[in-house]
């Protein structure tokens, strides 16, 4: 009982302490200074139309490959808590198909999600959305049919090596520009006509390969739950 | 050496970690051990390399202020170094089903990664990315001795270090709002207009507490005893050993740079004596040879916060020798206690089933005191004599706290050494204490100890020739405006990214 109205006194008193902080702060009136600077010259030096992508794939492109990182680091964890050390398969109890508007309804959605997910992944230099977004319309596309037909598991191999390779083809092309220009992630192949869906240089293929790591790695991360959920 | 390389410390190790699971099953043992030797040697160039001369590397390409920087002088080349040896002497060689033993070595792998990256990062948005990489990493790795116990523990420190990260979250939004910047050079710079006020202090001590759940910190470290006491030892470890003192070089990076105001110090003053205090009063009280550890290790980061809130270089060089120090012992001692866990009584005779272990223990648990001639006396040395060069009595407090700490230390480690070397327990008892192979290290633990072991007996003996190098190396780090000039080389790119 204590403890209980202790978390609440802490969360009142952190509420109040961030409030204080806040509102002591003019609001909409932030001090644009290296953000004012990238507004002005991201477009003419990265090229890529949507300057959110210019700033997470070039000027900060480490910190993306650090979040990458994160996630494939919390879907390890996650494989190595609920993972079975004997390679057990989830029984065939669970593997009942869903009910027909289930299925319909996911085999419709399948191709419309890749399409999407591609979509937003390829146009993220230009629009807003991008790797991040459009690799966890991928996933989607990936859980919805076993939810519909829990029988038919996508094959964890496949994704591992989707995975795998995704996350290298990143790192490698931070390389090459290494190798290049002496730069780590720095932006190659020049930038382009503005506003072209070929153009930022490498961002859009760097996109490509976010994309494909955060969907394959959610979608690894869900199909383990529900494997863990069916085999129990 | 060209700075373009300092790059490779943070994406070899995690480009290996992605391709792990994808490399053939005959070479995949090799890959991690490989790639952190390379790892070592580019730290080793970047150490003789930056002891001139620090080096900066503009991520991408994009000038200073705008795009990341990695900023490499000799402590953070030092720190590269001992991040790719220790996580080597901790690499998990084996002892699970092949397809966990590839997770934790990717794991083992962006830990590397992450802790490089915080040593070189010289931006403080991308020093939280690799904090929270680190932090997920060790998560993963707290649990996966897969016991229920260690999980219900990592369930704990996953609260407690999400609230930790939401807290430095937060410091860093109110820094950037305030001062538009996250480069750290630049925010050396801007930081007396902008940040030395109540609404900068209070962003510092939100990072502080948010950096210091990793650290060990006093108030934020009590997920440290029960996540210690039920990993397993090489994760703890590593934990203890390396991913504390990373958060630590942090914490000390900012109040050089961005924060060196004496209600900063002041604060890191207290919370390290607190730290000290608690955790070596814990220690003494503590029954469970982990438990004890960590809480040690809970006191020495408190020592070491200490060191760190001394002005000049002779606080960041007493701060680094208790954290190098503390960095070689206690992976080994966590090394050491894996088989005796449980509880201290159970260590009677441990000393006759295993000669080695115990003389070793006892060696690591001397230079844990501070007894000359081993390094752990000349790091306490030297925070002492810091601590008695400053004229304000909060110091001399906090030496006296330091002496004071020093003796519970020595009562409850020469306990354990004596009950080591103390006769067996007779009668009923006797069925009570493990015999056999139970009590005894596997090899591959006293040959990881043996090597810390090794470096401690190197360091005790070329101690005075170490002094010159540990000086110059403070020098470097405590120099903040020799930061700024090296990151930012003319005040016309300030101007130009201010327009």
């Amino acid at each position: 009982m204590l403890t209980r109205y202790g978390a609440l006194l802490f969360a009142a008193g952190f509420a109040f302490l961030l409030f204080v902080l806040f509102t002591s702060q003019p609001l909409g009136a932030p001090t644009m200074l290296a953000g004012q600077a990238v507004l002005n010259e991201a477009a003419g030096t990265v090229g890529a139309a949507n300057i959110v992508t210019a700033v997470v794939l070039a000027y900060r492109g480490i910190d993306t490959l650090g979040e990458l990182s994160i996630l494939f680091a919390a879907a390890t964890a996650v494989g190595l808590v609920l993972g079975r050390s004997h390679g057990k398969q989830a029984s065939g109890e669970a593997t009942e198909p869903g009910g027909f508007i289930l299925r319909a309804g996911s085999d419709l959605l399948f191709p419309l999600l890749l399409v999407v997910g591609f979509y937003i992944i390829v146009h993220g230099h230009l629009t807003p959305g991008g790797g991040f977004q459009g690799g966890v319309v991928l996933a989607a596309a990936f859980v919805l049919p076993v939810l519909a037909r829990p029988s038919e598991t996508v094959s964890h191999a496949a994704m591992a090596w989707v995975e795998g390779l995704a996350g290298t083809a990143f790192i490698a092309t931070g390389l090459a520009a290494l190798a290049v220009d002496h730069a780590f992630l720095a932006p190659l192949l020049g930038t382009g006509q503005l506003g072209a869906l070929l153009s930022g240089g490498t961002l859009p293929l760097l996109y490509l390969a976010v994309g494909l790591k955060v969907g394959a790695e959610l979608a690894s991360l869900l199909l383990r739950m529900t494997e863990e959920e069916s085999g129990t | 050496m060209n700075p373009s390389f300092i790059a490779l410390v943070v994406a070899l190790p995690l480009l290996a970690a992605f391709l792990l699971p994808l490399v053939p099953k005959v070479l995949r043992r090799l890959v991690g051990p490989l790639v952190l030797l390379v790892v070592a040697a580019l730290g080793m160039a970047l150490w003789q390399a930056s002891l001139s001369e620090p080096l900066v590397l503009a991520v991408g390409g994009f000038r200073p202020p705008l795009g990341i920087v990695f900023y490499v002088d000799s402590v953070a080349a030092l720190f590269v170094l001992a991040v790719a040896l220790v996580t080597l002497l901790l690499w998990p060689w084996g002892g699970d089903a092949s397809e966990n033993l590839d997770r934790k070595q990717s794991l083992t792998l962006v830990l590397a990664a992450a802790c490089a990256g915080l040593t070189v990062s010289g931006d403080l948005f991308n020093v939280y990315v690799f904090y929270e990489l680190a932090a997920v990493t060790s998560y993963g790795l707290a649990a996966g001795s897969r016991t229920a116990a260690a999980q219900v523990a990592t369930f704990r420190y996953v609260i407690l270090g999400s609230l930790g990260s939401l807290l430095a979250l937060i410091g860093i939004t109110l820094i950037y709002f305030r001062s538009g910047t996250l480069n750290l050079a630049h925010l050396a710079d801007l930081a007396p207009q902008t940040l030395h006020d109540p609404l900068g202090l209070a962003a510092f001590f939100l990072i502080l507490l948010g950096l210091g759940v990793k650290a060990e910190l006093f108030l934020v470290n009590t997920w440290a005893p029960e996540v210690y006491a039920t990993a397993e030892a090489r994760v703890s470890a590593l934990l203890a050993g390396l991913v504390s003192k990373l958060a630590l070089l942090v914490v000390a990076r900012l109040l050089v740079l961005v924060f060196p105001l004496p209600e900063a110090r002041e604060a890191l003053l207290v919370l390290g004596m607190l730290g000290m205090i608690s955790g070596e009063f814990a220690a003494y009280r503590a029954r469970d040879i982990k438990r004890m550890l960590a809480w040690s290790s809970i006191g020495q980061l408190g020592a070491a916060f200490i060191a760190f809130a001394i002005p000049g270089p002779a606080g960041v060089a007493a701060g680094l020798a208790i954290a190098l120090h503390h960095l070689v012992v206690k992976p080994a001692l966590f090394l050491l206690a894996e088989r005796w866990g449980g509880s201290l009584a159970r260590l009677a005779g441990a000393a006759r089933r295993s000669p080695l272990g115990a003389a070793l223990f006892a060696l690591f648990a001397l230079s844990l005191i501070g007894v000359p001639p081993l390094p752990g006396f000349w790091a306490k040395y030297l925070l002492l004599s810091g601590l008695a060069a400053q004229p304000d009595n909060l110091y001399l407090l906090a030496g006296l706290v330091v002496l004071v700490t020093t003796v519970v230390e020595a009562v409850y480690l020469f306990r354990v050494v004596g009950v080591m070397y103390g006769r067996e327990a007779k009668g009923e008892d006797a069925g009570l204490t493990n015999t056999g192979s139970a009590n005894t290290q596997p090899a591959s633990a006293l040959a990881g100890s043996g090597v810390f072991a090794a470096l401690l007996l190197a360091a005790a003996l070329a101690a005075p020739l170490l002094a010159a190098p540990l000086g110059r190396m403070a020098t470097q780090m405590s120099d903040g405006a020799a930061y700024v000039a090296r990151v930012l080389p003319s005040t016309a790119t300030l101007s130009g990214a201010a327009q």
